[in-house]
């Protein structure tokens, strides 16, 4: 009897993905921003200084400044990426912003999450006409035009923090509950969950125990992707006024502020900000993507 | 077919009165005071009140909710009418209003569409052809990149560029100059109306204004079409019928083709999906080039409180979502005999 | 046979590799064989042993990432292996041409099956497209399918599995190669079509002159249909034999292994248990109907099944697909709850319990399912996947429970190391142990068993059926073991039912019912089952007794007997009157009135008995 000789009874390995590597260095930086950004900046990011519309270093004074900074010879720390036209020091605000973009994004999206992934199970697993109006009322909420819809949502019932991530985690939890749902539909009748029938696990307990983790896998998966476009979403609201309210530090903020100078060449209030969303969101696509290939 | 779609419009109608209910609802809930963003924080109590009854919102909730929807049309058209209702800020009806500002942004954001759709088709492609290559890596690295960018800072950055740096951008102000007189309007839409009054002048200008933001919206779109089209390419060559086609020594060329048939079926809805959300998304793009469209149109409806066009807005914007994703399934299902009405 | 004839296609030491970290894993590695013109050879191994990917890299072709890494492939005095991709895509379905499982996944879904088929044909010939139109139904013709001309406009999705593996025949014989590659072409057939398929194929090739690797994990197809027979073990050819000494005198470990329990068996059947045994389940009465969406319709899946097993006994319960046996198999352990019912467990009705008073039977009453990879939960250790009955149904401490869990690891022959492992990695065979040990931990009485080794290759079927064999013996625990695969039923139960359309149409002992049929449904259905046995091959004894047309809907049952429009027996009583189940003098029952009469049992063609 040895039709199983050949088996090795060791985990399969597991290959480097430099992608996924990236991913994980760039999320994991703009967590640790979103913990100590609005601290180790050189200047409050929500008070103004007195000079207006500074441009940042040129390259060759970078050397200078930075030893200039760090014997504390300089009258005061440098700007690295210049003010704006009221005066905050850009890379302040730049370092500052994850507290406000990620706090919103992530709050946003477990809420949704959480939501979304019980609905989900409920609507799948239990078939019936309370299920069947969820699963309507989640279609009607699907087809709101997304920002249009937080932008409404923000402006009518107040520019804050907990206002943002209340109408986001409206618009994304109908993609939850549908996501987790459909899943859930091919996980129910696995063997597994008859398997547990058969022995006489009550059916709520099979539902969560079995048939949730089970479909978990593209909730979770979608949730880097979620993350970033909150971010984007997020500093989009701000960047046409209905989003948080300045000086909060918020990258669309701060973009918004320098947008109105670019046209006359005062790029520098402007284009940090959207280098850091860029990077960011970026960091989190590739952070669901290599989830995704490595889970599916 | 016919019966599909019209249960499909059927279904679509009562999604879109639940979510007109829903709108009415939600934005009369919200703690915003039209009224005092009307008159002004200062206004007397008269002037308070009488402008609360000329809006009509001394009434019971639902009787403004039946004057929406027109089942009381002596006090004003309704739905049923074929009336949103007129704004409050401006006094016009917002049908016709959104008549106004919605072509532009159809026009824009079709053409972005247009432009991204074709160039992402041989991209992708070109990535799914070998899998893991280095081609394939800069597609795909290019695909999460382009999906993942703020279009409203690129399009600064852009205008930056193209228009004070080098100067070969017209300036950002909108689709004409003050000083070009606009053609009448035929369609509603600037391009095809130039063209039927044979005002070449105006679909040059308006041409040159539409490039940034048309690249724009397409380098930002074409990131998710450019990782649908590759990933379902790829999924299709190493289908079953695929590798079953070459072992009987079918030409590259039909390998090819049969390929390409089945990786198109299952994108159309996606496209269907990122062209909604398109459409409420260039709120932000037409914002930074001065477009007078419908995002420009709910931007200043929602800092104003001005409910009624708020809910001409989401309602048309849903509208117009609905009827495109009827189209391309109505599409997919030309291409796969599979799905059956 | 002509031995001394020239090969048609010769392959030396072949290899062929998919890139995995850093190196290759080679699933085909060093593997020579030789095929001759108007041969049909068999090719056999375990799942994942590489037969798939060797039948495809000797047409030159191997699924991306991986590739050829040496040997050669003569063929026609040429290495196949230095031709260019365009000279070999000229020679493929030309030369060498393959059919491959799962035929509907293998058809393009998107365009007709006609103008594959014309695609095939002119992309070797410069026939223009009305002469591949023409070919197409000529082809299909040829392959027996009804109506080539309205069939030619039908699409991959609109076909039966087994018409969709006919336009696969005809699509890879179209442009007549002298080879005919089959990879697996029956799996996931019924008994019946397969065996029609099989003739079809193997008629059409004798046809046309080409030569047939069966690539296949049914030793029944291969010893019915193949002249020799290679085994295919750790990438290499171990075994090449003409399958009458293959079936005989086996000489490679593997070989012996996977026939080990055709050996063992020979002639006898499994001894009958003691008269005296209880009952330990009664099924007076059992009916199971499904309600259609949208309509007033019911489909009847299970209509007046009854049936006995008394303690210890292995019962097995075959038919085709849609013949209602796996809903009976849900029914008695309540996954279902049938329309109608009076189901006796150790005396007590349990068929209309609900589902909290049938939770203290649940302990005594076990189910394993078809589909081991699906029957865990991938996230769970082994461990708790044994022991998650016990949580449910038993009061045991946590070292109890592990004590048991160790305990029933031991009886299905598994490693206790396994406890700490997930499911994920394991093969087939491996899981199916651990399920058949969830559904022992509890010492259950009765053993529901569907399709349990369907999945399974040769060597785990046999050591399952083994392992089912010894539990059965040393624990008394009855079986009803469903399944479609009679080979299997002859070698592990004493008495067998047959069902079609929701009835049982015959019943008896293994050796009764194999050795002489009575029903005429059995009868075919025996007729068709492909026997592991060379000397009673199919292609040397034609058959008769083949059913013809299309199994009634069992939303629209006749009024008489049910096989009345196929049987070839049947008159005009027989469509008016419903059959009734009878007992005969020798304990065996049947339903049919024409059976009952004769007594004398019809004697069958030699193919059901069985070495």
């Amino acid at each position: 009897m040895n039709e199983f000789a050949d088996t090795t009874f060791a985990a399969p390995k597991r290959r480097f993905n430099w992608l996924f590597a990236i991913g994980v260095t760039i999320v994991a930086g703009v967590t640790l921003l979103a913990l100590i950004g609005p601290y180790i900046g050189p200047y409050d990011p929500t008070l103004t200084t007195p000079r207006v519309s500074v441009p940042p270093p040129s390259l060759s004074e970078i050397p200078g400044l930075l030893f200039g900074s760090f014997s504390n010879t300089l009258e005061h720390p440098p700007h690295w990426m210049g003010t704006d036209s009221s005066g905050y020091d850009v890379f302040s605000r730049v370092i500052a912003a994850p507290r406000t973009d990620l706090t919103i994004a992530l709050a946003a999206n477990f809420v949704s999450l959480g939501i979304g992934a019980v609905l989900g199970l409920l609507a799948g697993y239990f078939r019936n006409w309370g299920t069947e109006l969820l699963m309507r009322v989640s279609d009607v909420l699907q087809s709101f035009p997304v920002f249009i819809s937080a932008m409404v949502l923000v402006a009518l019932a107040g520019r804050s923090m907990g206002n943002i991530v209340l109408a986001l985690a409206l618009v994304y939890t109908p993609i939850y509950i549908r996501l987790t749902r459909a899943e859930v539909l091919q996980k129910k009748v696995a063997g597994y969950v008859e398997a547990a029938r058969a022995m006489g696990t009550p059916e709520i307990a099979i539902a969560f125990r079995h048939v949730l983790p089970n479909s978990m896998t593209p909730a979770l998966i979608q949730s880097s992707v979620t993350i970033g476009f909150a971010i984007l979403l997020t500093s989009g609201l701000s960047f046409v006024g209905a989003g948080v309210r300045p000086p909060t530090p918020e990258w669309g903020l701060s973009i918004s502020t320098g947008a109105n100078q670019i046209i006359l060449g005062e790029w520098w209030p402007s284009v940090f900000p959207g280098i850091a969303i860029s990077i960011t969101v970026f960091g989190f696509a590739v952070l669901g993507n290599a989830l995704e290939e490595r889970y599916e | 077919m016919l019966k599909y779609v019209s249960r499909r419009v059927g279904v679509g109608l009562l999604q879109l009165l639940a979510l007109t209910i829903a709108v009415f609802f939600i934005i009369r809930l919200l703690p915003a005071d039209p009224v005092a963003r009307l008159v002004g924080m200062n206004a007397s109590p008269e002037a308070y009140a009488q402008a609360e009854q000329q809006l009509g919102l001394h009434r019971p909730l639902l009787t403004q909710l039946g004057v929406y929807l027109g089942f009381d049309p002596e006090i004003a058209p309704g739905l049923i009418q074929a009336s949103l209702g007129v704004s409050w800020v401006t006094g016009e009806p917002v049908l016709k209003e959104i008549g106004t500002f919605l072509p532009v942004t159809l026009q824009l954001v079709t053409l972005a569409f247009v432009f991204a759709f074709v160039l992402s088709v041989p991209i992708g492609m070109a990535g799914a052809l070998n899998p893991g290559g280095g081609a394939d890596k800069g597609v795909f690295v290019y695909s999460l990149f382009a999906g993942s960018q703020p279009e409203f800072w690129w399009g600064l950055l852009l205008i930056y560029l193209c228009f004070f740096q080098w100067g070969i951008a017209p300036a950002p102000l909108g689709l004409l100059s003050p000083l070009t007189s606009a053609p009448e309007p035929i369609t509603g839409f600037l391009l095809v109306d130039a063209v039927l009054r044979g005002r070449f002048d105006v679909l040059h200008e308006a041409l040159s204004h539409l490039v940034l933001p048309v690249i724009c919206l397409s380098f930002v779109v074409s990131g998710p079409i450019i990782k649908m089209i590759r990933q379902n390419m790829m999924r299709a060559l190493q289908s079953d019928f695929i590798l079953y086609g070459r072992s009987i020594g079918l030409p590259k060329k039909r390998i090819g083709r049969y390929a390409l048939r089945a990786a198109m079926a299952p994108s159309m809805t996606i496209i269907g999906i990122l062209y909604g959300f398109m459409l409420s998304g260039a709120v932000l793009i037409e914002s930074v080039f001065s477009l007078n469209g419908i995002g420009q149109y709910a931007i200043r409806s929602v800092l104003n409180f001005d409910y009624p066009a708020i809910q001409g807005v989401v309602l048309v914007i849903a509208a117009v979502s609905l009827v495109i994703y009827l189209l391309l399934d109505l599409i997919q299902a030309a291409i796969d005999p599979r799905i059956v009405y | 046979m002509s031995n001394l004839e020239k090969p048609l296609l010769d392959a030396r030491d072949l290899i062929v590799g998919y890139p995995s970290g850093g190196h290759y894993s080679r699933p085909v590695n060093g593997a020579s064989l030789t095929i001759r013109p108007r041969e049909v050879v068999g090719l056999i191994g375990d799942a994942g042993s590489g037969k798939s990917t060797l039948a495809l890299a000797l047409m030159g072709l191997v699924q991306a990432p991986g590739r050829i890494l040496g040997g050669s492939v003569e063929f026609g005095g040429q290495d196949l292996t230095k031709l260019s991709e365009d000279e070999l895509r000229a020679f493929r379905g030309r030369d060498i041409s393959a059919i491959v499982q799962n035929p509907r996944g293998a058809l393009n879904p998107l365009i007709r099956i006609g103008e594959q088929i014309s695609n095939a044909y002119r992309a070797h010939t410069r026939a223009t497209p009305a002469e591949g139109r023409a070919k197409a139904i000529e082809m299909l013709t040829m392959v027996g399918i009804n109506d080539p001309e309205r069939r030619v406009n039908a699409y991959a999705h609109e076909l039966s599995g087994g018409m969709a593996q006919r336009a696969m025949i005809a699509m890879a014989l179209a442009a007549k190669p002298r080879l005919l590659i089959a990879d697996e072409p029956t799996s996931g057939l019924d008994v019946t079509i397969q065996a029609q398929l099989l003739d079809q194929m193997w008629q059409t090739v004798q046809d046309t002159e080409s030569a047939i690797l069966l690539v296949s994990q049914d030793l029944g197809a291969i010893a019915n249909y193949c002249d020799r027979v290679l085994a295919l073990h750790d990438g290499k050819i171990v075994e090449d034999a003409p399958v009458r000494q293959f079936f005989a005198m086996p000489q490679h470990d593997y070989s012996k292994e996977i026939l080990g329990l055709h050996h063992a068996q020979g002639d006898r059947f499994p001894e009958q248990v003691s008269d005296a045994a209880n009952d330990i389940l009664e099924v007076e009465k059992l009916r199971m109907e499904f309600p259609v969406r949208n309509s007033d319709n019911v489909v009847h899946a299970v209509g007046d099944f009854r049936l006995n097993i008394k303690a210890g006994e292995a019962v097995g319960l075959v038919g085709e697909s849609g013949s209602g046996k796996t809903t009976v198999g849900r029914c008695l352990v309540r996954l279902l709850d049938p329309t109608e019912s009076i189901i006796r467990f150790d005396g007590f009705d349990i068929g209309s319990l609900d589902q909290r008073s049938m939770r203290k039977f649940r302990s005594r009453i076990q189910f394993v399912f078809q589909d081991p990879f699906d029957s865990v939960n991938p996230r769970w250790s082994v461990s708790d996947i044994l022991i998650e009955p016990l949580r449910q149904l038993a009061d045991m401490s946590r070292a109890e429970r592990r004590k048991r869990a160790e305990e029933v690891m031991e009886l299905v022959g598994l490693p206790v190391e396994l406890l700490e492992r997930k499911p994920r990695g394991l093969g087939a065979g491996i899981l199916q142990r651990i399920n058949i040990a969830r559904a022992l931990i509890c010492e259950p009485e009765f053993l529901v068993l569907d399709e349990p080794t369907s999945v399974l290759a040769p060597r785990a079927r046999n050591a399952l059926i083994e392992l089912l064999g010894k539990l059965q013996k040393e624990l008394g625990i009855a079986l009803l073991f469903i399944t479609h695969d009679l080979t299997t039923v002859r070698y592990l139960c004493q008495r067998v039912a047959v069902m079609y359309l929701g009835q049982i149409v015959e019943e008896g002992s293994v050796e009764q019912v194999f050795t002489a049929p009575r029903h005429p449904y059995s009868q075919a259905l025996l007729e068709a089952h492909l026997f592991p046995d060379p000397d009673h091959r199919r292609v040397d004894h034609p058959s008769d007794s083949a059913l013809d047309g299309e199994i009634p809907s069992p939303i629209d049952l006749p009024t008489g007997c049910y096989l009345a429009s196929r049987c070839p027996h049947a008159d005009e009583t027989c469509r008016s009157i419903p059959q009734n189940l009878s007992v005969l003098s020798d304990g065996q029952t049947v339903r049919c009135w024409k059976a009952e009469h004769e007594e004398e049992p019809a004697e069958m063609a030699p193919a059901t008995k069985t070495g």
